[in-house]
C-alpha cells in the first residue's frame, strides 16, 4: 500500500445517488419507478410579478438580481477580509478573482492605455454584475421554485403533494385543443436577471453613455466633432460631404450599439434558460448537465463579451480620429 | 392556414439568418486560429480581438433569435 493519503472519494456516490434518484423518479426504470412524467414547459418573455411594494412592483428578475448582489458583496468583503490580513499567496476563489482581475487589468492597459485607470473599474463592474447574474441561472431551484396562481389562460394543471404543489402534465388530448381556460400562472421566486431586456437594456445605456462620458472629458467638444463633421464640407466638397454623412451615421451607430448591447446578453441567456428547460422536459436525466456545462461557458463569455466591447468602445472614444485631425494639421 | 402554424413558420424562416452568423464566426476562429499558429507570441491580442469579432458576428443571429422569440412569445 502507499503512504499517500486516500483522496476523499464520497463526491462521485453522491452524484452516482443523484443520477439513480433521477431514473427512478423520471422513468419507469424496471418497473419500479415512480415514472413521473416531465412538464413541457411553457416560456414566458416578460419577468413575472411577485409582490408589490406600494406602488412598485417586484419582479422575480429583480430577486435574482439582488442574490446576484448579495453574492457579490459576500465576495467583496472575503477579499477585503484576506486583504487587510496580508495574505501573500491568495488561495481558492479568492485567487481565482485575483486572477481575472490581473488578465482584465493587462487588457485594458493594452487598449485604453492612459485611461486604463479611469475605464478599468467599468470594465470590472459590468464583467463581475453580468457574469454572477448569468451564473445565478445554475444554482439549483432558480426558475424551478415558485409561486401557482390560478387564472385565466393559465398553462400548468397541479396535483397536490402534501403541503406543497407540484406541476403535472395535463391529460391526454387536453393540450392540444384550446379548451380548458383555467389553469395555472406559475411565478418562479428567482429567474436570471439577464433574461430580463430591462436589465439587459439599462445596463447598455450606462454603457452608451459612459462612452460618451469619456470622449467628452478626453477631447472636450471637438469630440461632437465625429457626429457633426462639417470641417471638411467646403474645403474638399464631394469628400466633405461624404464625412458628414459619416458623421450621421456615426449617431446611428451609437444608437445601435445599445441595441446590439442589450439584446446580445438577454438574446443569449434567455436562450440559454429555454435551452436547459427544453432539454429538461426531453431527457430529464444526464443530458442537462452537459448543457449546463455550455451555459457556464456561455454565462462566462457573455459577461466578457459585454465587459470588454464596453471597454474597447470606451478607449476608442479616448483616442478619437486620430487619423484625421493629423491630416487636416497638414493641409 | 391559422395563426398558429404562419407564427411557427415565421419563427423558423426567422432563424435563417443565422447561417450568416454560424460562416462569419467559422472564419474569424479559422483566421485567428492560424494567426496563432504563424505567431504564438500574439496569442493574447489575437484571442482578444477574435471574440471582439466573434461577439459582432454572433449579433446578427441574436438579432435573429430575438426575432424568433417575438413572434413567438409576444404576438
Amino acid at each position: 500500500m502507499t503512504d499517500t493519503p486516500k483522496p476523499k472519494v464520497w463526491g462521485r456516490w453522491v452524484v452516482l445517488g443523484a443520477v439513480i434518484l433521477g431514473m427512478f423518479l423520471f422513468t419507469g426504470f424496471f418497473g419500479i419507478g415512480l415514472g413521473l412524467k416531465p412538464v413541457q414547459p411553457h416560456v414566458v418573455l416578460p419577468a413575472e410579478p411577485l409582490f408589490n411594494l406600494g406602488s412598485f412592483q417586484v419582479t422575480n428578475t429583480l430577486t435574482a438580481l439582488a442574490l446576484a448582489d448579495i453574492l457579490i458583496i459576500l465576495l467583496a468583503v472575503a477579499i477585503s477580509g484576506a486583504v487587510k490580513k496580508g495574505e501573500l499567496i491568495l488561495g481558492g476563489i479568492i485567487g481565482a478573482v485575483e486572477w481575472i482581475l490581473e488578465v482584465l487589468h493587462g487588457m485594458t492597459e493594452g487598449t485604453a492605455g492612459k485611461w486604463t485607470k479611469q475605464i478599468f473599474p467599468w470594465f470590472v463592474t459590468i464583467f463581475l454584475i453580468v457574469l454572477i447574474a448569468n451564473w445565478t441561472e445554475m444554482i439549483p431551484g432558480v426558475e424551478t421554485v415558485g409561486l401557482l396562481h390560478e387564472g385565466e389562460g393559465g398553462h400548468y394543471q397541479v396535483e397536490q403533494w402534501g403541503p406543497l404543489n407540484s406541476i403535472v402534465e395535463p391529460a391526454e388530448g387536453e393540450h392540444t385543443g384550446e379548451a380548458h381556460t383555467t389553469g395555472y400562472h406559475f411565478y418562479p421566486f428567482l429567474r436570471p436577471v439577464s433574461t430580463d431586456i430591462n436589465f439587459t437594456l439599462a445596463l447598455a445605456i450606462v454603457a452608451v453613455v459612459m462612452i460618451q462620458y469619456f470622449g467628452i472629458k478626453s477631447q472636450g467638444a471637438s469630440y461632437f466633432n465625429k457626429f457633426w463633421n462639417t470641417s471638411t464640407v467646403f474645403s474638399k466638397p464631394i469628400f466633405g460631404v461624404i464625412d458628414f454623412a459619416v458623421g450621421l451615421l456615426e449617431i446611428v451607430s451609437e444608437i445601435s450599439k445599445i441595441i446590439s448591447f442589450a439584446f446580445r446578453l438577454f438574446g443569449n441567456i434567455f436562450a440559454g434558460s429555454v435551452l436547459l428547460f427544453v432539454i429538461g422536459s426531453l431527457v430529464p436525466v444526464f443530458a442537462q448537465s452537459i448543457f449546463y456545462l455550455l451555459e457556464f461557458f456561455v454565462g462566462a463569455i457573455q459577461a466578457f463579451v459585454f465587459g470588454l466591447l464596453a471597454m474597447t468602445f470606451m478607449a476608442q472614444a479616448t483616442q478619437g480620429h486620430g487619423g484625421e485631425h493629423h491630416e487636416e494639421a497638414h493641409a | 392556414m391559422d395563426a398558429t402554424a404562419a407564427k411557427l413558420i415565421g419563427a423558423g424562416l426567422a432563424m435563417i439568418g443565422a447561417i450568416g452568423a454560424g460562416a462569419g464566426i467559422g472564419i474569424v476562429a479559422s483566421g485567428a486560429v492560424q494567426a496563432m499558429g504563424r505567431n504564438p507570441d500574439a496569442t493574447g491580442t489575437i484571442q482578444t480581438n477574435m471574440i471582439l469579432g466573434i461577439a459582432f458576428a454572433e449579433a446578427v443571429a441574436i438579432y435573429c433569435l430575438v426575432v424568433a422569440l417575438l413572434i413567438l412569445f409576444v404576438f
